[in-house]
């Protein structure tokens, strides 16, 4: 008769620690918020009480340890852990409408889109500069005298003149930054610079100068060609 | 209740068992506790924000060494060359900005501190704050293509006139003083450490041109430094846009003391004492029925 309450508390326990720590660590997957999680583990309950409670047996032998809990008859050595419960559960709720209503001291949360989707115009620009040893070098040498300061002489985002942007420049070397994108992509980035962000990129916060003011088209893509050489990262491709 | 039932049988009293019963209550309570608390949140982080602390009395609007600063809680924010504009520059004298602020429900005062190994006439420092509810460009609300920007409010104190000056820009080359000049400043340097005091009453009358305090609510804030050193031919090194800046963060006057959240979780937590009476007395009526 024990089991009938032991067996739904390991569910519960085995699901919490599926959705906790076993699901975000599944590839592809990400940490489940805790809303949702909730949300999971109202549903096994409400299967587990629909399941336990399916005959009068089953429903007295899933209730019936609760309410003598409840009501402490014969309870014996639990009586101590039936007071901290009830002493327990008015605190738990009374913190938990605390923090619902207390007004909130944090500054507001910040999403940002790290690699927003480009104008139309620029999907499926292909670089219009032959890939030649001496392009690229004189790409690195564009990169040296306008991208250097801030993403860094070793294309790692750490420039002499990047320490107080926020966000911080981007770091080519990470295979998270210009190996997950076209060279179309960069062309968009470079050229617009920080102020042709869409909303979600919050371009209000970004340093990158419009780059199209100062530089010619050629020179911006031969500066794409020396950032991935630099950077020993690929373009990406759709083969 | 079944006859069957562990609570209601001597077996189920047996220490072992109960043991057993005990470490998996103690484990679901725990569980519980972390479901219900949401998570961990991450705690506050320093410099993203200043916030002023509210103090009765006079501001220390025109001294910026007086003893209430001590009492305001330091935001430290790196500063970086202004590279956005392409009139330059890719390295300046002031690295790291220390900010305190205060307000008193009516002024607001801003403590700007930074080192600079020398003292210069064209020493000067500003704070920009974006206008209303439109997102302006940290870079002098400089103009987006794809967003409506809004303007920037820029409080302006340079040495040699030691005094704030109240301006207003939507890109750079748009840099006006208002009309109305509601800003003071006054800066002291000492010990290669510049301390500017900006201050203004927390609302004005020119909304649409001026940030305007709200204690409770964040608005972004932005700094600037020139150091005003010059180089061999006596040219100023930083000038106009080539100057140290900071990113956006935010800026808020604490609200006064609001208690009411202990007041809604105390009416909270006796509903819940008093969801748990009724509920052990109908249950117990069950039984004796």
């Amino acid at each position: 008769m024990g089991h009938s309450l032991i067996r739904p508390i390991i569910i519960m326990g085995v699901m919490y620690a599926v959705l906790k720590f076993v699901l975000p660590n599944i590839p592809g997957s990400a940490a489940l918020p805790s809303s949702l999680i909730l949300l999971y583990l109202l549903l096994t309950l409400s299967g587990i009480i629909i399941f336990e409670t399916v005959s009068a047996e089953s429903k007295d032998a899933f209730w019936g340890p609760m309410q003598k809990f409840l009501t402490g008859d014969n309870i014996g050595g639990l009586k101590p852990f039936r007071y901290g419960i009830l002493i327990f559960f008015p605190l738990l709720v009374g913190w938990q409408t605390y923090n619902a209503t207390a007004p909130s001291g944090q500054p507001p949360t910040e999403s940002r889109v790290i690699h927003p989707a480009p104008p139309g115009e620029y999907t499926g620009l292909v670089n219009p500069v032959p890939k030649t040893p001496e392009n690229i070098m004189q790409g690195k040498g564009f990169y040296a005298a306008f991208c250097s300061p801030c993403h860094g002489a070793n294309f790692d985002g750490k420039g002499p003149a990047a320490r107080g942007y926020n966000p911080p420049p981007a770091n080519f070397a990470d295979p998270t930054t210009i190996a997950m994108l076209q060279e179309s992509y960069l062309f968009w980035r470079i050229k617009k610079g920080g102020v042709g962000l869409p909303i979600e990129g919050m371009p209000w916060k970004s340093a990158m100068p419009r780059w199209e003011l100062e530089l010619p088209d050629e020179w911006i893509w031969k500066i794409i060609m020396g950032e991935y050489d630099g950077a020993h990262q690929s373009p990406r491709t759709w083969e | 209740m079944s006859p069957g039932s562990p609570w209601g049988n001597e077996a189920s009293m047996n220490p072992v068992k109960l043991t057993v019963q005990w470490s998996v209550y103690v484990k679901w309570v725990l569980i519980a506790t972390l479901i219900m608390g949401g998570g961990t949140d991450g705690l506050a982080q320093e410099s993203v924000a200043v916030r002023a602390s509210l103090v009765s009395g006079a501001l220390p609007v025109d001294d910026p060494n007086a003893a209430a600063w001590n009492g305001a809680a330091p935001a430290v924010f790196p500063m970086s060359p202004q590279v956005h504009w392409p009139d330059r520059i890719q390295e300046v004298t002031v690295q790291d900005l220390t900010v305190r602020a205060l307000h008193d429900g009516t002024q607001v005062a801003f403590l700007l501190e930074y080192n600079d190994p020398t003292e210069d006439p064209d020493d000067a420092a500003a704070i920009e704050f974006m206008v209303g509810d439109k997102k302006a460009h940290f870079a002098h609300g400089q103009p987006m293509l794809l967003v409506d920007g809004g303007p920037v409010n820029i409080w302006f104190w340079k040495h040699k006139d030691n005094k704030g000056v109240d301006m207003w820009a939507k890109g750079f080359g748009t840099l006006r003083p208002h009309s109305h000049q509601d800003v003071k400043a006054k800066g002291e340097y000492a010990n290669g450490k510049w301390r500017v005091v900006f201050s203004r009453s927390l609302v004005t009358e020119h909304p649409d041109e001026d940030m305007q305090v709200t204690p409770g609510r964040f608005v972004n804030i932005a700094f600037a430094v020139w150091d005003g050193r010059k180089d061999a031919t006596g040219q100023l090194i930083e000038k106009g846009s080539q100057k140290a800046v900071s990113s956006w963060w935010y800026f808020r006057a604490e609200p006064p003391p609001d208690y009411s959240g202990y007041l809604y979780a105390g009416v909270a937590a006796v509903l819940a004492l008093g969801f748990q009476f009724v509920l052990i007395r109908k249950l117990k009526e069950g039984q004796s029925a």
